[in-house]
């Protein structure tokens, strides 16, 4: 069975679980807001002054902010800032994460040495103190943050991809496609990575929610997407001045982070016990990540 | 033992070499490179020609790096850009404060996710270990920065009970006052921590629970708090200190947060002033002690380790 056969199986069989239909049904609210945004009667920018820190009202369900904007249209904006930041930070993790742990685990010398060291570097940092400093070095910007945020997960998909090479690169079917005398290229990307798949997306689900967090904390601490973009961390951020006067702005966006980041954390869970509980010890000893 | 610490220290040496070299090299990827660091990005021919000449930035960068990292080695940091005082000291002045709320919220996060662990453990899949996990997994789950909106809401601001700004009280000079001050912080940090050590514990003591000596003991008819207390605890401890050691990295960027949210005068939030008024040598100060510290909080989680399991020997 190839890995993509494996991950619609997987999909299938995730649907059975009451928590990941909740999660996978919220998500769904979520990526919906972000990529509708537009077609909604809301404005995340217009500014009245005279308006601001109302507590939540038929007109603005979520309230207004100290410029008087509405906070529901900043949430919903907000989502498109965080789902972009997270799967663009997912995508650059796994495009140079993946690689290097194929790399690395096929060949097992000298390469496999110099790549894993340069990983346990990146792994020496905690993550979002290297996510600040190369925003230091970069400067403010969501394409900073998106890309900080991408570096910090590399070493996790190149662990597991490495893992799977090496479970696998013994294995028969390998051999074959090496007599049949297919290149390093070829047995690394289309005869291995497609079986080792499974992890991978597991991975990049998990990630997906740490990424979110990472983007939201990075903001609340100021460093993260700039302003007037809407950002969650960054409501947060000024929400927490204004807890007298308009305790709700910093609660609202507050459950929606966190509903988002539980939700991801949960499909990644399942779908680890799920992959546990059929494959094999190679695959349990990584799927699970660092979590 | 000596030798087992020595050996470790070398150990770390190499990436500790990288990564200082990666923070030194940090301000020639700046735009405008280490000039535009020192003297602004408009600054006259004359002032850039006398900063290149008075840092010797005309150097190798190797040169350049050893010269830094040997003033480093020696505790100079060189001056922040912004206050024009010694890093170093601005470092220590911060230093005592995030000791303070780490050891506080090591203490909260104790008292809380052992007891929760070795509950929820004793008990798999009743409805107190489902009761107790969910919790665990909300304190894990939900963003550090949230709760402690969440608390000052509560404590601060309906309650009154608790200052919503932590100020640093040294907790010899007064400890109701310390107390009240790293209350809140202490406690956002805390239940976070407690949460990686409730749902840890909780596995490993279970992973300990389907053992041959386990079975033992109870058909010899030692009470169940002994087997669990003695036997249990001091196996499941191994695999569980690993775990924690492991994610000490979150702890650290949780404190960061949590000093944040709190305007808690510690390491974290000099880093972020750094940042934000991009005073580059502050920058590398700040992230090279906290690299240090992690590294050898790595290294006191691998003694331990060897404490508790005398089978490991110090090679």
């Amino acid at each position: 069975m190839t890995g993509l056969a494996a991950a619609g199986r997987l999909l299938r069989r995730l649907l059975a679980r009451r928590g990941a239909v909740l999660s996978l049904a919220f998500l769904a609210l979520v990526g919906c807001a972000a990529l509708f945004a537009g077609l909604l009667p809301l404005d995340p920018l217009r500014q009245s002054i005279a308006d601001s820190l109302k507590p939540p009202s038929t007109e603005a369900w979520f309230g207004t902010d100290e410029l008087g904007r509405d906070i529901l249209a900043r949430v919903v904006y907000g989502a498109r800032t965080s789902l972009v930041t997270a799967f663009g930070a997912v995508f650059i993790a796994a495009l140079i994460g993946v690689p290097v742990g194929l790399v690395a685990g096929f060949y097992g010398d000298w390469r496999d040495s110099v790549l894993m060291r340069c990983i346990d570097v990146l792994l020496a940092l905690p993550n979002i103190l290297f996510a600040m400093a190369l925003i230091a070095v970069l400067g403010r910007s969501q394409g900073a943050a998106l890309v900080a945020v991408g570096v910090a997960g590399i070493p996790s998909f190149a662990r597991i991809a490495r893992a799977q090479v090496m479970a696998l690169r013994q294995l028969d079917f390998v051999t074959a496609v090496r007599g049949f005398g297919g290149g390093p290229g070829y047995i690394m990307f289309r005869t291995i990575l497609p079986n080792a798949l499974s992890p991978l997306v597991v991975q990049a689900i998990v990630l997906a929610s740490i990424a979110i967090l990472l983007e939201a904390a990075l903001s609340f601490l100021g460093v993260g997407v700039p302003p007037p973009t809407p950002s969650w961390g960054e409501m947060l951020r000024t929400g927490k001045s204004y807890l007298y006067e308009a305790p709700t702005y910093a609660v609202l966006p507050g459950i929606v982070l966190t509903l988002t980041i539980l939700s991801f954390d949960t499909i990644g869970r399942a779908m680890t016990a799920l992959i546990d509980r059929d494959e094999t010890d190679a695959v349990r000893e990584t799927a699970g990540g660092r979590r | 033992m000596t030798a087992y610490i020595l050996r470790r220290l070398a150990q770390m040496l190499p990436v500790l070499l990288l990564a200082s070299f990666a923070i030194f090299a940090m301000i020639y990827a700046v735009p405008g490179g280490p000039v535009a660091v020192i003297v602004g990005e408009n600054a006259s021919q004359e002032e850039i020609a006398a900063a290149i000449q008075r840092y010797g930035l005309d150097r190798p960068m190797v040169v350049q790096y050893l010269d830094w990292l040997g003033r480093a080695l020696t505790g100079d940091f060189g001056l922040s850009l912004h206050s024009r005082q010694p890093v170093l000291q601005l470092i220590g002045e911060r230093l005592p404060a995030t000791a303070q709320l780490a050891l506080a919220a090591i203490i909260v996060a104790l008292v809380l996710g052992i007891p929760v662990g070795i509950a929820s453990a004793v008990k798999p899949n009743s409805w107190l270990d489902r009761v107790l996990s969910g919790w665990s997994a909300l304190a894990l789950g939900v963003p550090t920065f949230w709760v402690g909106i969440l608390l000052i809401l509560l404590f601060a601001v309906e309650l009154r009970w608790l200052p919503s700004a932590s100020r640093h009280v040294p907790f010899w000079e007064s400890p109701f006052e310390a107390l009240r001050s790293l209350a809140l912080p202490a406690i956002t940090l805390g239940l976070y921590v407690s949460g990686i050590l409730a749902r840890f514990l909780r596995a490993s003591l279970i992973g300990e629970s389907r053992s041959d000596y386990v079975r033992t003991a109870r058909a010899k008819g030692v009470p169940e708090n002994r087997i669990v207390g003695l036997h249990m605890m001091r196996n499941a401890l191994l695999p569980f200190v690993t775990i924690v050691g492991l994610m000490m990295a979150n702890f650290i960027g949780g404190a960061v947060v949590t000093e944040a949210v709190f305007t808690y005068p510690g390491l974290g939030r000099l880093l972020i002033q750094a940042i934000s008024t991009r005073d580059y040598p502050l920058i590398q100060g700040c992230i090279l002690v906290i690299l240090v510290g992690y590294m050898l909080i790595n290294l006191l989680v691998d003694l331990l380790y060897a404490w508790i399991d005398p089978r490991i020997e110090y090679r």
